[in-house]
């Protein structure tokens, strides 16, 4: 007879774990490719691309907090902009009283934390249609509160936010330093991406996951669904809060378009021709769509139907976007190594 | 007792009289929504930009010359074809997905997102404004209204009257709200579905495209004014019960009456938050909103 201590001790590996790591590898090479992406940017001296580069990063992490909400709560939100706006600004507002990269930071958490769990007193009680519809319209309204008031700038957004230095402890970066801005912001993303990644492998995370495969069941087995769901959406905002933070170190402005309905949806395509529910889909998504509308917008100003097709195209023939074609690959390399 | 008199005749009767044509407007655009949701479970995202195609099909017939009535009638038969494929083509493939309001929202999102481009590329990005059909204005109660938006008030009711009739008295109606009850016991029951989904998706957008029609010329035309106006209709059809007719009819018009008569006291700019914060009430109270689903009474 078997001991069933031994399989408590043999280390689990379940679909989900396993799927995780696959999405663990996908991000190394992420990380990998963006390093030599950086190294040839100093290496011809380029400025356009490694900011561009940055600023697809930057939304890859809108992304990414639409991912958690979408790929493991299925909840859609069609207003992350809001916290994405709402981390610029308080960065931005930050910025031009005390230059500092950590303070900014700090700042746009705590605000999204407060503004995160106050919405959610609101949203939490929705799921569904009437959570995308009710995330659509708080952030129209806050976007629409932007660009009425006269102290935030109005139609005009903040202009002239100050260079800031990055103090990293070992050294300094300056933000407007192309290279060392995009690797801040690289390991900005990958940790909230790390972070992410950790949460979701803790009973947390599973409680999630089982939110969206069948919420009735939840309860029974002693969680709370809108505990679970309050948790998650102030998790997404937090994520969308501190990318929108890193905005205004890279562009020296932010403007009411931040919050509009455009930035959330663009983030919505990211995710779903990237792969729902992977994680590395959004980081792979937000520069596949930079690519794409720099490539396209190129021939024509009208990139937005090419997109919009493809994206058509992804909801339909590819649910599991992108990484749904490559991720099943490397799970299967990863269970082969395992054994 | 005489200046508060002149404040109803010359501020609040002006002020609800104006709401009540937007009303009439939202209703028009929230009653296609309303039962494509009611009925096939589907959040149309595209509604609004089928409201923008309505409106620019009638500026581009009516400036090749097109009388204004022919094409109340001629643009809903143009639609009805386009909405029919986009139901077979596009919807029909998600249908059965596991979570299909999320994949229904997102893809109709992405044809918006198309639609939109696509009308920018044939039109334009510029505003334009069709000429007005009736001119002219007559005094109702004291207060000058002009005859437009008096026809539009007549006819939007007009059109909500038919509409609620053919849902809930005809044979039609009742097919239609028998596949939304239960869609196998209707099909063993000898109901063609599918046909009677796509047919009435393709009624949903035809509606819209009236609306595009009838509301051009008071609100003009440009590539965005789908998105400017579906946040109210969503709004109205989630306030009124998501699939339900007397609902969105009925929080159409009280919510235009709330948002007219705030900016009485509030600046103007203030109106889309108001209407949201109806909306959070009504979620927090009563979640599935004032009334029941389409077929489900």
């Amino acid at each position: 007879m078997r001991d069933p201590s031994t399989v408590l001790v043999r280390p689990v590996q379940d679909r989900l774990t396993l799927a995780m790591r696959a999405s663990h590898v996908l991000v190394a090479i992420f990380v990998a490719l963006a390093l030599a992406f950086a190294a040839i940017g100093v290496a011809i001296d380029d400025t356009f691309y490694l900011r561009l580069a940055t600023e697809a990063l930057i939304f890859s992490g809108l992304a990414l907090s639409v991912d958690i909400l979408l790929g493991y709560t299925g909840l859609l939100s069609l207003g992350q902009a809001l916290y994405f706006g709402l981390g610029a600004y308080v960065s931005a507002l930050v910025l031009q009283r005390v230059p500092s990269f950590w303070a900014a930071m700090a700042a746009a958490l705590v605000a999204c934390v407060i503004v995160g769990a106050l919405a959610g007193l609101i949203v939490y009680r929705v799921r569904g249609v009437y959570f995308a519809l009710v995330t659509f319209g708080l952030a129209q309204v806050a976007a629409k509160a932007v660009y009425n008031t006269r102290e935030l700038g109005a139609s005009d957004g903040l202009i002239g936010i100050p260079v800031v230095p990055v103090d990293l402890g070992f050294g300094t970066v300056q933000s407007n330093a192309p290279a060392g801005f995009f690797l801040i912001t690289l390991g900005v993303i990958v940790v909230l991406y790390l972070a992410v990644a950790y949460l979701f492998e803790t009973p947390f995370g599973r409680v999630l996951i089982a939110l969206r495969a069948n919420e009735r069941r939840v309860p029974f087995l002693g969680y709370s669904p809108r505990a679970a769901r309050l948790a998650a959406y102030v998790l997404a905002a937090v994520v969308a809060g501190l990318s929108g933070a890193l905005y205004p170190m890279l562009r020296g402005f932010v403007s009411p378009e931040l919050l509009f309905f455009s930035t959330s949806g663009n983030a919505i395509i990211t995710v779903v021709t990237g792969g729902v529910g992977t994680l590395a889909g959004a980081l792979y998504g937000g520069v596949i769509l930079t690519v794409l509308k720099s490539v396209i917008g190129s021939w024509t100003p009208h990139h937005l139907v090419v997109i919009g097709l493809l994206f058509m195209a992804a909801v339909i023939f590819l649910p599991k976007g992108l990484m749904g074609l490559v991720r099943p690959w490397i799970e299967r390399l990863l269970r082969r190594t395992a054994r | 007792m005489a200046p508060f008199l002149d404040y109803i005749q010359f501020v609040l009767a002006p002020q609800m009289i104006t709401g009540l044509s937007l009303g009439v407007a939202v209703v028009l655009v929230a009653l296609g929504l309303t039962i494509i949701f009611g009925l096939l479970d589907v959040i149309n995202m595209a509604h609004g930009e089928f409201y923008a195609m309505g409106a620019y099909l009638a500026l581009a017939l009516g400036a090749a010359g097109v009388n204004f009535w022919l094409l109340l009638v001629l643009v809903p038969l143009i639609m009805v074809p386009i909405g029919y494929v986009v139901e077979r083509g596009l919807i029909q493939r998600v249908f059965n997905s596991p979570d299909r309001h999320v994949t229904t929202l997102l893809l109709t999102f992405g044809l918006g997102l198309v639609v939109e481009e696509g009308l920018k590329i044939v039109f334009g990005p510029n505003t334009q404004r069709p000429p007005t059909p009736i001119s002219g204005a007559v005094e109702v109660l004291g207060v000058l209204l002009p005859n437009y938006r008096l026809f539009l008030i007549v006819v939007g009711v007009a059109i909500v009257a038919a509409v609620a009739l053919v849902v809930n008295k005809t044979r039609y109606g009742a097919i239609v709200r028998a596949a939304a009850y239960d869609r196998n016991m209707a099909a063993s029951l000898g109901v063609p579905v599918s046909r009677v989904f796509a047919l009435t998706f393709a009624f949903g957008v035809a509606l819209a495209a009236l609306a595009g029609v009838l509301l051009a010329p008071i609100y003009s035309v440009f590539p965005t004014m789908g998105r400017d106006f579906i946040f109210l209709a969503f709004t109205v059809v989630i306030v009124g019960g998501m699939g339900s007719i007397m609902g969105a009819v009925i929080a159409g018009l009280v919510i235009t009456q709330i948002q007219a008569l705030a900016s009485l006291i509030v600046s103007p700019v203030w109106g889309d938050p108001i209407v949201f914060s109806v909306m959070v009430l009504v979620l927090v109270m009563r979640p599935q909103g004032l009334f029941g689903r389409l077929g489900h009474a």
